[in-house]
């Protein structure tokens, strides 16, 4: 993931890299042009000098066509030839190799062109002056330019932490503290005030979102609550009747098998009706004593509670239990965790299956035999469908998971082997 | 004997009193706070069940009233309200026992028989029936004087048979008593079959009559 500070960062070094690529034909396009400006107008001085020298000196005329001779043989860069007609002058820019060097070297040269006449003779004067040559100038502004583009990185990068730090510690402030939030502590953020505009309005955003999801949240869970309690009573009178009409002494068969299925669905709604009851207290931060409990003496209880239950399904349950596997938290509920993962591995068993508990120090884990995996993401949600099979009340693992989140535990589930496995991770 | 209900739903409190008929219990009534206070003032009672949410009141305050009177009424407390420190504290106040709803009501009728067992006849006592004999402080049972071995599960059982004696109980019902909360999670209650079918053996083996019988697809009666 990529911080946003890093955004603008790459976009202004893309940018000043941009420029500073154009900037380079631009320097030397300027460089070049005083250069050559700068070098023709030394060639003029020169060739004036030379016209006006070779004046003053032309009058013993027995010389001159010696002097010429000897100013080219002393003057490599200048040629002056005897010509028919004077013309108007040029300019021009060679590559050529150096006269008497001893490699093969290369060079620039600006040159001119100019016609004067001494006594009356037209005279072609060229001179040439050795230029920097173009490569050599783009090599030198492109290396110039790319030491200036590492420093403006280097630069940004810097501004840039130093913005990070300082400018945006409002944000992180929030975010940490969103991150430590949870509905279910019922707890108000208070944001550190900040005098940036957008922080502030983002706390105050945040601020009254939170406040309204904290009483929605616990609308409903009282709602929950209520709903539970209110319902308690007339289960428990369709509960009596149901005993009542069972005492009938001209009950038919078939009449005893509808009390009796009625009876099983009014089992699974008060239990539904526990269990939700239940849910409303654990997320009401209710059971929050704490204490030292021997897990080993706990698991083995809940185990020995369920062996006629798995005996009557033929479940053989097989205990690797390491004694005195402790751990702090809630006895009630710690109970009813163990007891509800045991449960599950015994209701949602196959036919010749069998249940392996194992508790080290560190962590617990309950497998039993099954045939297909299980929905990973339905597996602990409230009234989630893992699977098709056994009916259940769809809050058993819910809890399981609500109870160890609240002791900072992490339960996981794995299939392998056709076997489910329940590892629930013991944190000190 | 001489039974309170102090219950505000008359639903409920009429199906208690319906199945007890016949038990040599008289049943009264009471549905707000102000009559159960009324009542206890006025009369004592072998059994008091004790709703904890009354129109005008908490029933933990009727309770503290019977302490105060020094009353010595058996009380069982039957609330909606599953609440550990609610249980806690209705014992701690003198309570006898707690019954959350819902309920069973053979489970109620043989907590009502413990406690009515437990006043009238102090901590020891002989439960008789015939050729069967129950003692409750040595946990022993004998035929015809002989001593029976039953589990301690099996003497659970034998107890809320009696307690419920003719009536027909469901094997929900026993699998509650036997596993307490957990019984409605559990999808089959096919182990009460096996701690009664040994219960019954091993009580038909010492020349005990079969009082017990087996209601088909229903449950269980203890027949006298």
């Amino acid at each position: 993931m990529k911080q946003l500070l890093n955004k603008p960062l790459r976009a202004f070094a893309g940018y000043a890299f941009l420029i500073l690529l154009c900037s380079i034909p631009a320097y030397y396009y300027f460089m070049d042009y005083i250069w050559i400006s700068e070098l023709n107008e030394h060639n003029r001085i020169i060739a004036e000098k030379t016209r006006y020298n070779l004046n003053a000196i032309a009058n013993q005329d027995s010389t001159l066509a010696q002097m010429i001779g000897l100013w080219n043989k002393l003057q490599p860069n200048t040629d002056l030839q005897p010509t028919q007609t004077i013309q108007p002058d040029s300019i021009y820019n060679l590559y050529k190799q150096k006269p008497h060097a001893p490699n093969q070297d290369i060079d620039r040269f600006q040159g001119l062109v100019t016609y004067f006449s001494v006594q009356g003779q037209p005279f072609r004067f060229r001179v040439e002056t050795n230029v920097e040559e173009s490569y050599e100038t783009i090599l030198t502004i492109t290396g110039v330019t790319l030491v200036f583009f590492v420093f403006l990185v280097l630069g940004f990068i810097l501004i840039n932490k130093r913005i990070s730090s300082r400018l945006w510690q409002p944000f992180y402030a929030t975010l940490q503290k969103l991150r430590a939030f949870s509905l279910d502590k019922q707890q108000n953020i208070v944001f550190e005030p900040t005098n940036i505009a957008e922080f502030e309005e983002l706390n105050q955003a945040l601020s009254s979102l939170i406040e309204s999801n904290l009483g929605v949240y616990k609308q409903q869970k009282e709602f929950t609550e209520n709903a539970s309690h209110e319902l308690q009573t007339p289960i428990a009178i369709v509960q009596s009747k149901l005993d009542l009409l069972l005492q009938n002494q001209n009950l038919t068969q078939e009449q005893s098998s509808y009390i009796d299925d009625a009876n099983q669905a009014l089992a699974r709604v008060s239990r539904i009706n526990k269990n939700l009851l239940l849910l409303a207290k654990l997320e009401n931060a209710q059971y929050a004593r704490q204490e030292s409990i021997n897990l080993s003496e706990l698991l083995s209880d809940t185990v020995l509670l369920f062996t006629d239950y798995a005996e009557g399904k033929n479940i053989p349950i097989n205990t690797i239990l390491e004694p005195g596997v402790s751990a702090t938290g809630n006895k009630v509920l710690v109970e009813i965790l163990l007891t509800n993962l045991v449960l599950n591995a015994i209701k949602h068993n196959t036919g010749h299956g069998s249940i392996q508990i194992k508790l080290s120090p560190d962590r617990l884990v309950i497998a039993n035999s099954g045939t297909t995996a299980l929905l990973f993401e339905q597996l602990f949600r409230r009234f989630g469908r893992a699977s098709t099979q056994t009916p259940s009340t769809g809050l058993g693992l819910a809890i399981v998971k609500e109870i160890a989140t609240r002791h900072n535990w992490t339960i996981s589930y794995e299939f392998q082997d056709n076997w489910h496995y329940f590892s629930l991770i013991l944190t000190p | 004997m001489k039974l309170l209900i102090i219950e505000d739903e008359p639903a409920l409190s009429k199906s208690i009193a319906t199945y007890l008929a016949g038990e040599s219990y008289l049943c009264e009534f009471a549905d707000t706070f102000a009559k159960a206070l009324e009542k206890i003032a006025l009369y004592s009672y072998d059994c008091i069940l004790l709703d904890l949410m009354l129109p005008g009141g908490s029933g933990l305050k009727i309770l503290e009233e019977l302490k105060r009177q020094n009353k010595t009424d058996g009380v069982i407390i039957i609330s909606a309200k599953n609440a550990l420190e609610d249980k806690i504290l209705g014992l701690q106040i003198g309570a006898d026992d707690y019954l959350a709803k819902p309920f069973h009501l053979s489970e109620l009728t043989a907590r009502i028989h413990a406690v009515i067992r437990r006043k009238q006849f102090g901590h020891s006592n002989l439960i008789k029936q015939n050729e069967l004999e129950i003692d409750l402080l040595a946990k022993s049972v004998q035929v015809k004087e002989i001593p029976v071995l039953l589990t301690k599960k099996e003497l659970d059982l034998l107890l809320y048979f009696i307690g419920n004696k003719n009536r027909v109980i469901s094997k929900a019902a026993l699998a509650e008593h036997l596993s307490g909360d957990l019984a409605d999670m559990l999808d089959s209650h096919d182990f009460v079959y096996a701690h009664i079918k040994n219960l019954k053996k091993k009580l038909h083996e010492a020349g005990c009559d079969s009082y017990l019988k087996t209601i088909y697809g229903v449950g269980y009666k203890w027949e006298l």
